[in-house]
């Protein structure tokens, strides 16, 4: 799985933030200082355009005293009401039909994702999240934009606004009433899109009686039976027995089935781990260069997406990570030592055998005394995740043996796994988040909800900027306004680069100067009036680029549809970041709009 | 401002302008009116003299371009003063998906009232205004009059000091229209004080107390509705049971005292009066009228 942004601890991230950012909490108070003054002075010079300096003075300090008023006087009973209202209209306006949509999505899916992927799960778990996501935000887009704006068309405003119900009610009441709808809808989208996922990837098998050959132990005796099942739904599973016929069809295609005997047969049970929740802990990853000297990137292989660095095979270059809190708690007796989990990314540069896996190693070392284990080869496919477990017991590099967590773990509980290419011309790409220490799985169950509330915050978010677009624009354009802050939210990351990262061409102005006069993108501009005008101009965009991207929500961020694809456990800290972005934008917004309406007449 | 003072307005203009600032239309040219508690003042004018404009800006609906309304003591802007305020829009602009009780539930809820106080108050007023038998009906089944009525009832839900009226009987047929005008008196017994703005004359001379005419934005009179129409060089006499004789010997009187006789006949009833007189009739009596007996000043 893609992890680009490490995710911090939930109270780093509130208050300190990470290497080289400021905390989510410093940071909102920042943006809300920022706009709070622009909106200030911005409302003072209309105003006293209108009216003259001291009657717009006046003006904009009745408008801010009165809003802190009207906050205190908020009647939670005006704003169910309008919530109820809100909830009334938007069942009115046909809302179920989403229901309908999803529920023909759903129908047809099955014809188009097919069951022969490698990993069957990630594809279809991924196909209804993001639809559910994509078909939520359109709701909750086309409810929270129109809405107002229909209230002021046919002038059911004039009733509301002239009841003792505070401007910031009304804005507040539409999210709420909104968000219960899309609640709604989420809740059923998800439960049905859960069960749709399961029944559709369940499955058994038989046992391919011919395959079974007898396995022995040292000594000759019978401890089984290996084999293979039959083929179903694209894909076979390899199969081991006990000398009572029990067993397991083993891990591929990213599930397990139990298999019993029954009247005298075994007998292949449903898929288990179809759905899963790992629970990783990631460690901190430095690569060696293939002189041995420490770098904090591995090589570049010439690919644009700059997430993984690569080891060269065959030479000392090694990507290691360094893992906290290891201690023998974390030893699975099943699987006999420190349960990890690997994605290789394979980079080859002649293609050798097809379908035959890179050989690479792995060594675990002690980072305070430099004790090393033996290398532990492992064949790598590329992006496969490769669950295993690091022995217990190991041998060091003088033929020693070794205990893991007595002699490889610091008295700090710190632990490197060192990881090479052994092939010649071949490559292993990292991330960080590439290798980890296997918890014991969380629900899937539960991680589904989870991505569901990930979908439901931004559900609300978009719901909250879009009631607060509506509070002064009208229904078409406040959709516009919307759907440009959504998109640029799902492209927020590269939105900042155009703003602030290295550009070739140069800003907007440069890159269409350059044009014209056929200038090529790498040039440098003569100095001159007229490109000094230019580069100023294209500053001032960059900054206003930079200043929006401030109040932009990170969908991308706010995603984890991924974790469930991929398997994974979205962190708690995680959900409870989005949910704090989530009331944030909420508070925001509410606060915006609020200021939005009072300056308009409801009447004109 | 004193406490019998409902509404002030002090130099109230409103210039209506475009987006780049410019002046499309002076809808309302400075105002100066005061409204005393307990009376029905009426705004008369044409259509787009300003009655309307005057209303939203009181309503804080609109913002002044130039002095001020004050209500209750507040400014037009402050939502507070509408805890005491019921309006009636020109048109009832309701949600049409609701019924009846739950418009007029929902309206109660935005003054924040307890639900026992709300069941009582939705129950008598959709009583009060003959919608008991479609209370469970959605709004956009009703009826014009109908709507009207749900209408007034939701201007009246918080048992309002002050009731604003936008064309109360517009739409309204001439039953419900004397309903409406009955509903007013009724309001003023109680010591309310109700604005009504108004392009029909009639309503207005009925029910209101004093009245301000509008024309183009501007005040052209104010002042009591009797005192306003009152012809002072003109004597009026109504009498019943007159002989003919005696008819005569008034015309002599007159004569002697060198006034000038302008009219002697039978009056005529109003049209308005004559239908809600047959209206009855056929209430109390269903069927086709017999026959049209001339009107006398019992019936």
């Amino acid at each position: 799985m893609v992890l680009e942004h490490e995710i911090l601890p939930y109270f780093q991230w509130l208050w300190s933030g990470g290497a080289g950012s400021i905390g989510a909490l410093p940071r909102f108070l920042l943006v809300a200082l920022g706009l709070g003054l622009l909106g200030l002075m911005l409302g003072y010079v209309i105003a006293a355009a209108r009216h003259g300096l001291l009657r717009g003075g006046d003006i904009v300090y009745r408008t801010i005293t009165n809003g802190v008023r009207e906050l205190f006087e908020t009647s939670p009973r005006r704003v169910m009401a309008l919530a109820g209202l809100a909830m009334k209209e938007a069942w009115r306006r046909r809302v179920v039909v989403a229901l309908v949509v999803f529920f023909i999505i759903l129908i047809f899916a099955s014809w188009f994702l097919k069951k022969n992927h490698q990993d069957p799960a990630k594809l279809y778990i991924s196909f209804v999240l993001t639809a559910t996501t994509y078909l939520v935000l359109g709701i909750a887009l086309l409810l929270s934009a129109f809405s107002l704006p229909n209230d002021f068309k046919t002038k059911t405003i004039y009733t509301i606004v002239t009841k003792p119900v505070r401007l910031g009610e009304i804005v507040l009441g539409r999210i709420l009433g909104f968000t219960a709808v899309g609640t709604i809808l989420l809740a059923i989208m998800g439960v049905c899109s859960y069960v749709f996922v399961n029944r559709s990837l369940d499955h058994t098998h038989g046992i391919d009686e011919v395959s079974l050959k007898n396995v022995t132990d040292a000594d000759g005796a019978n401890i089984g039976k290996d084999g293979r099942t039959t083929l179903e739904n694209y894909h076979r599973h390899d199969v081991e027995l006990d000398t009572n016929g029990d067993g397991f069809a083993l891990g591929n295609f990213g599930h397990t089935h139990k298999i019993v005997q029954r009247g005298g047969k075994g007998m292949v049970l449903g898929a288990d781990g179809i759905m899963r929740a790992r629970v990783p802990q990631w460690g901190k990853l430095t690569f060696l260069d293939r002189q041995g000297v420490p770098k904090e990137r591995g090589i570049s292989v010439g690919s644009e997406w700059t997430y993984r660095s690569f080891v060269d095979g065959s030479t000392q270059a090694t990507a290691i990570w360094t893992f906290d809190k290891i201690s023998e708690a974390l030893n699975s007796e099943e699987e006999g030592g420190l349960p990890i989990g690997l994605i290789v990314r394979v980079f080859r540069t002649h293609k050798g055998t097809i379908g035959k896996a890179i050989t690479g190693s792995i060594q675990v070392r002690n980072p305070e005394t430099g004790l090393t284990s033996d290398l532990i080869p492992f064949a790598a496919l590329d992006a496969k995740i490769d669950e295993r477990a690091i022995p217990r017991k190991l041998t060091g590099t003088d033929n020693s043996e070794l205990d893991l967590y007595k002699d490889l773990v610091s008295s700090n509980g710190q632990l490197e796994i060192r990881v090479q290419c052994l092939e010649r011309g071949q490559y292993f790409g990292f991330a960080q988040p590439d290798m980890y220490i296997r918890m014991r799985d969380a629900s899937p169950m539960v991680n589904y909800v989870k991505v569901c509330l990930s979908i439901w915050v931004q559900m609300v978010i978009v719901i909250a900027i879009g009631v607060a677009a509506s509070t002064l624009l009208s229904g078409p354009v406040a959709m516009l306004f919307t759907v440009s802050f959504i998109v640029l939210g799902f492209f927020r990351p590269f939105f900042v680069d155009v703003a602030q990262g290295p550009q070739y061409g140069g800003g907007p102005i440069e890159s269409f100067y350059r044009l014209i006069t056929q200038m090529n993108m790498i040039s440098a501009l003569e100095d001159s009036a007229v490109t000094r005008l230019i580069k100023g101009v294209d500053w001032v965009y960059e900054s206003l680029m930079l200043s929006l991207a401030q109040v932009l929500p990170d969908f991308s961020k706010l995603s984890t549809v991924d974790f469930a694809a991929y398997g994974f456990n979205v962190p708690a800290d995680l959900v409870f970041q989005n949910l704090t972005m989530c009331l944030a934008y909420v508070v925001g917004m509410s606060i915006l709009g609020y200021f939005l309406f009072r300056t308009r007449e409801v009447a004109r | 401002m004193s406490e019998d003072i409902v509404i002030q307005t002090r130099a109230l203009s409103k210039v209506y302008r475009d987006f780049w600032g410019r002046q499309k239309v002076r809808a309302l040219k400075p105002l100066d009116l005061e409204i005393q508690r307990g009376e029905v003042f009426g705004l008369l004018g044409p259509n787009g003299s300003g009655k309307t404009t005057t209303i939203k800006l009181i309503l804080g609906l609109l913002f002044p371009t130039e002095g001020e309304a004050i209500v209750f003591g507040k400014r037009s802007t402050d939502v507070s003063k509408n805890e005491r305020i019921g309006y009636l829009p020109e048109e009832s602009y309701l949600y049409r998906f609701l019924n009846a009780e739950e418009t007029l539930d929902f309206y109660g809820r935005l003054f924040d009232m307890p639900a026992e106080t709300r069941r009582e108050r939705v129950d008598a007023l959709i009583k009060m205004v003959g919608l008991d038998k479609a209370r469970k009906r959605q709004l956009q089944e009703y009826s014009k009059g109908m709507t009207r009525r749900i209408g007034l009832a939701q201007a009246l839900i918080n048992d309002p000091e002050l009731i604003l009226l936008d064309e109360p009987t517009s739409g309204l047929d001439p039953i419900g229209t004397r309903e409406m005008k009955d509903m007013i008196l009724r309001l003023k017994g109680e010591g309310k004080t109700v604005v009504m703005c108004s392009h029909l004359l009639a309503d207005v001379q009925d029910v209101c107390d004093r009245i301000a005419i509008l024309h183009q934005g501007e005040l052209k009179e104010l002042g009591r509705v009797d005192t306003l129409l009152t012809v002072a060089d003109v004597t009026q006499i109504r009498a019943r049971n007159l002989s003919p004789e005696c008819q005569t010997e008034i015309r002599d009187c007159i004569s002697r005292h060198q006034g000038e006789l302008i009219e002697m006949d039978n009056p005529s009833t109003t049209l308005e009066e004559l239908f809600l007189s047959i209206v009855r009739d056929s209430e109390a009596r269903p069927g086709r009228r017999a026959n049209v007996e001339p009107v006398t000043s019992d019936t």
